[in-house]
């Protein structure tokens, strides 16, 4: 360990002294990419495209390595321990990033991660099944007031993303819905769409197909600006409420990986979104690349973090 | 639809289609044949590698991987007594007591055909009722849920061999394994003693082959220390004969019973393979003239655990395809594979993508002629497994218990399970506790648990909500008049056992 600093530090330092020499010591071998999540979600669905196209760009693989369990905190965590070497790297998001070490007593922190690079993020679709008596966010939340604790809502995981919406939501308008959590999105979506709940909020690789077929109606986008997908939705705020939160995956780093290190792997991913082929596979799974490099991306998540304290604090969540 | 099916026949019959369907098929074998590796690892890990491919060679190619996995999780059941996949763990019960008795290439004959039958059957009843069905299954809700785990948590009964105590005893240490880790609703940590490790809960495929194969291990090392130089036990002649047709055909009921139940189950998401499998084995010796046999090599027993858990297969397409909603995560993770070849399914799907669609239903239907085939020309050859000396076999296997538990989650913590796992099934067998009942219960308690807690928030905390929708209450009845037979039945022992003791 120690001997492996050293020498690290040693490689670091004749880095500086010969520029470009860094770049090519590191990655010397594979990298693992960590996504928390059980198989067949969302992440690891990005996971698995980004690991299969991201050989050229950083010149070993990335190797796409699965560690579910505790809704992402086992996978978390075992970054949040890994050497700080820039070979283990956690595929997050701002559940687990942002939210949870918050209103939890977990066995990682906040900072125990530094952000590497933002490879995309998404706004939540608040919807609504189509025969159910409301079609606007106002009318729900009118609802909600009219029959305190009646609205039954899906959502997917405790202080998860689908949950803290709703949670803004009830915050902001001091409405009573009932929530119940179904451990992911497909069990959340199907008991909406079997009458056992009224209303949902997700992302739209989840909702997008019944609001096409018009089983679901969208309410609003939980974004300042309305989604290219469905411009005729608004946004929350638009709709009356000031519920904002957008899901973003991104590359974290535990804490302590040299600078220098951080810079290479955000330029790597930066030169792997460029990638056409990526963006093709990327693109087939009704997803898009909004990249940001590991400054810019630094920014965001600490207004971010700032955020979700603001959150846990207006919701009650915070212990 | 008969001509959509039709063209679906003449796109998928390619030689190329073919070949790369025999390979995933063939990779699928070795996978589930090997415990620890999981279908659902198999899938999850080629996934990626197809995304690159044309949809309709890439997509049979991981479907053949799906189909070879969960079929060959009966393979170690039957010759070492050890369920390759969670989803064979009611196999190893009956099959791995008929190999013992020299009748190995009837087991695994029997586990065979009854896995295509019903992998064909409920292929059938995709491609025909997908669309009606699963809008019958998404009416489902959570209070008809609970009252499902809870009656499958019946199957209980059936599997504690002779003595219900120690059954009952074995469930709820099961039930108790399943409770650590996060609660699944306030995020509360339970008996995890401030281990991160613990807070993901006890996997349950390490312990599974501790339990199943290193208590094995153990057992044949004791055996051994105590008659040594014993040649293997063979009763019979190493020219085993298989299944003959008049047997099969004594089988077939047990084989339709458990399609009818893994089809039902498969096409509700969130119950798998897994639960399926011992549902149809208990309800087949249910069923039994000679419920006494079960556990001691009835064929029975093969054929409704391997036909409940390949029925669920095709099944677990129909949510899928229908709703876009995985019913387990091997589901889940085909979904994105479907997704990433630009086929998003759900409502839209068989509009926009009929032909694709079907082409991939009829590759259901010529991988299982695929299956049949590499089956019987496979057995052949894995039947002599048994004859290999248990000196040579169990290293082999204890190696293979550490990689395979090692590889489901990359976590060492998971070797301590096994480990412990196999000194627990070690103990177990010594004091005649069944495990079963254990496997069942950690299996059910999560949905039991979370379902429940589900169904009571929607009710806003009422249990009316059991006696109020149609479908509970049916279930409720069902389960009722069960609970009152195992009662009933367990008194008129009670009165028999003194004057049975007075004749004998």
């Amino acid at each position: 360990m120690t001997l492996k600093k050293l020498l690290l530090a040693t490689t670091l330092s004749a880095g500086a002294a010969v520029p470009g020499l860094a770049q090519e010591d590191f990655p010397t071998r594979q990298i693992e990419f960590v996504t928390p999540y059980p198989p067949g979600g969302s992440h690891s669905l990005h996971a698995g495209i980004i690991t299969t196209a991201a050989e050229p760009h950083f010149g070993v693989s990335l190797v796409s390595v699965i560690r579910a369990g505790g809704g992402g905190a086992v996978g978390a965590t075992e970054v949040a321990q890994a050497d700080p070497d820039g070979y283990t790297l956690l595929f997050g998001d701002p559940t687990i990033n942002s939210l949870r070490p918050q209103v939890e007593d977990l066995a990682y922190d906040i900072d125990d991660f530094v952000p590497v690079a933002r490879i995309n993020y998404s706004p939540a679709i608040f919807v609504a099944r189509a025969d159910s008596p409301f079609s606007t966010l106002e009318e729900m939340v009118t609802y909600a007031e009219e029959n305190p604790g009646d609205l039954t809502y899906s959502s997917d995981n405790l202080n998860g993303w689908t949950y803290t919406v709703f949670e803004l939501l009830k915050a902001r308008s001091g409405a009573d819905m009932t929530g119940v959590e179904y451990g992911g999105g497909g069990p959340a979506v199907a008991r909406l769409l079997g009458g056992e709940t009224m209303a949902y909020a997700g992302d739209i690789s989840v909702v997008g197909e019944h609001i096409e077929s018009g089983d679901l109606v969208p309410l609003c986008v939980t974004d300042t600006e309305r989604m290219e997908a469905l411009p005729e939705v608004p946004t929350c705020p638009e709709a009356g409420y000031d519920v904002v939160f957008q899901f973003w995956r991104g590359a974290m780093a535990p804490a302590g990986t040299p600078p220098e290190v951080i810079a290479e792997l955000s330029d790597s991913f930066e030169a792997l979104m460029e990638d056409e082929g990526f963006l093709r596979l990327i693109g087939r799974i009704g997803s898009s690349i909004q990249f940001a490099d590991h400054e810019e991306f630094a920014e965001l998540w600490a207004s971010e973090v700032e955020a979700m304290a603001a959150v846990a604090e207006m919701t009650g969540a915070a212990e | 639809m008969l001509a959509d099916l039709a063209s679906g026949f003449q796109l998928i019959l390619d030689p190329v289609v073919i070949g790369v369907a025999l390979i995933g098929l063939l990779a699928g074998l070795f996978v589930g044949a090997l415990p620890g590796l999981t279908a659902t690892m198999a899938v999850a890990v080629l996934a990626p590698f197809t995304f690159i491919m044309e949809p309709l060679i890439g997509l049979p190619f991981l479907l053949g991987v799906y189909k070879g996995a969960i079929y060959a999780g009966s393979i170690p059941a039957i010759l070492i007594n050890t369920p390759g996949t969670a989803a064979a763990a009611a196999t190893a019960a009956d099959g791995n007591a008929m190999a013992r008795s020299g009748r190995a290439r009837e087991a695994l004959e029997i586990s065979l055909f009854a896995s295509v039958i019903a992998d064909f059957l409920a292929t059938i009843v995709l491609v025909l009722v997908a669309a009606p069905l699963a809008a019958v299954a998404i009416k489902v809700g959570s209070a008809e849920f609970t009252l499902l785990y809870a009656l499958a948590l019946t199957m209980v009964a059936a599997v504690s061999g002779d003595d219900m105590l120690k059954g009952l005893i074995a469930a709820a240490l099961g039930v108790m394994i399943a409770l650590v880790g996060l609660d699944p609703m306030s995020g509360a940590q339970r008996y995890t003693f401030g281990l991160p490790v613990l807070l993901g809960g006890i996997s349950l495929i390490p312990l599974l082959i501790g339990m199943f194969a290193l208590s094995e291990i153990m057992l044949r090392a004791e055996d051994d220390l105590r008659t040594p130089q014993r040649s293997p036990k063979m009763p019979g002649d190493a020219r085993e004969t298989g299944v003959s047709l008049r047997g099969f055909r004594g089988l077939l009921p047990t084989i339709l019973r458990s399609t009818g139940i893994g089809t039902s189950l498969g096409s509700l998401p969130g119950l798998g393979a897994e639960i399926s499998c011992w549902v149809s084995y208990g309800l087949a010796r249910r069923a039994s003239a000679t419920p006494e046999r079960f556990g001691k090599g009835a064929p029975e027993g093969v054929a409704a655990a391997e036909a409940g858990n390949n029925a669920v297969c095709p099944a677990a397409l129909i949510p899928m395809t229908v709703f876009g909603i995985p019913g387990d995560t091997i589901t889940a993770v085909l979904l994105g594979a479907f997704m990433a070849q630009g086929l998003t399914p759900g409502p839209l799907l068989f509009s926009r993508d009929a032909e694709t669609v079907y082409a991939l239903f009829a590759f259901l239907f010529v991988s299982n002629v695929l299956l049949l085939g590499v089956g019987i020309f496979a057995i052949r050859y894995l039947q002599h497994i048994v004859l290999i000396p248990a000196n040579l076999l169990y290293p082999v296997v204890a190696a293979f218990c550490f990689a395979g538990a090692y590889a489901v989650n990359n976590a060492a913590f998971d070797l301590v399970i096994m480990l412990a796992g196999g000194i627990a099934g070690y103990a177990m067998r010594k004091t005649g506790m069944p495990i079963p009942p254990l496997v069942i219960g950690m299996l059910l308690a999560p949905g039991l648990e979370n379902s429940l807690r589900q169904a009571l928030t929607v009710s806003r905390g009422s249990f009316d909500i059991f006696v109020t929708r149609p479908g509970a209450l049916a279930l409720l009845t069902v389960l009722c008049l069960l609970i009152a037979l195992f009662i009933w039945r367990g008194l008129q022992r009670i009165h028999q056992a003194p004057s049975k003791g007075k004749t004998s």
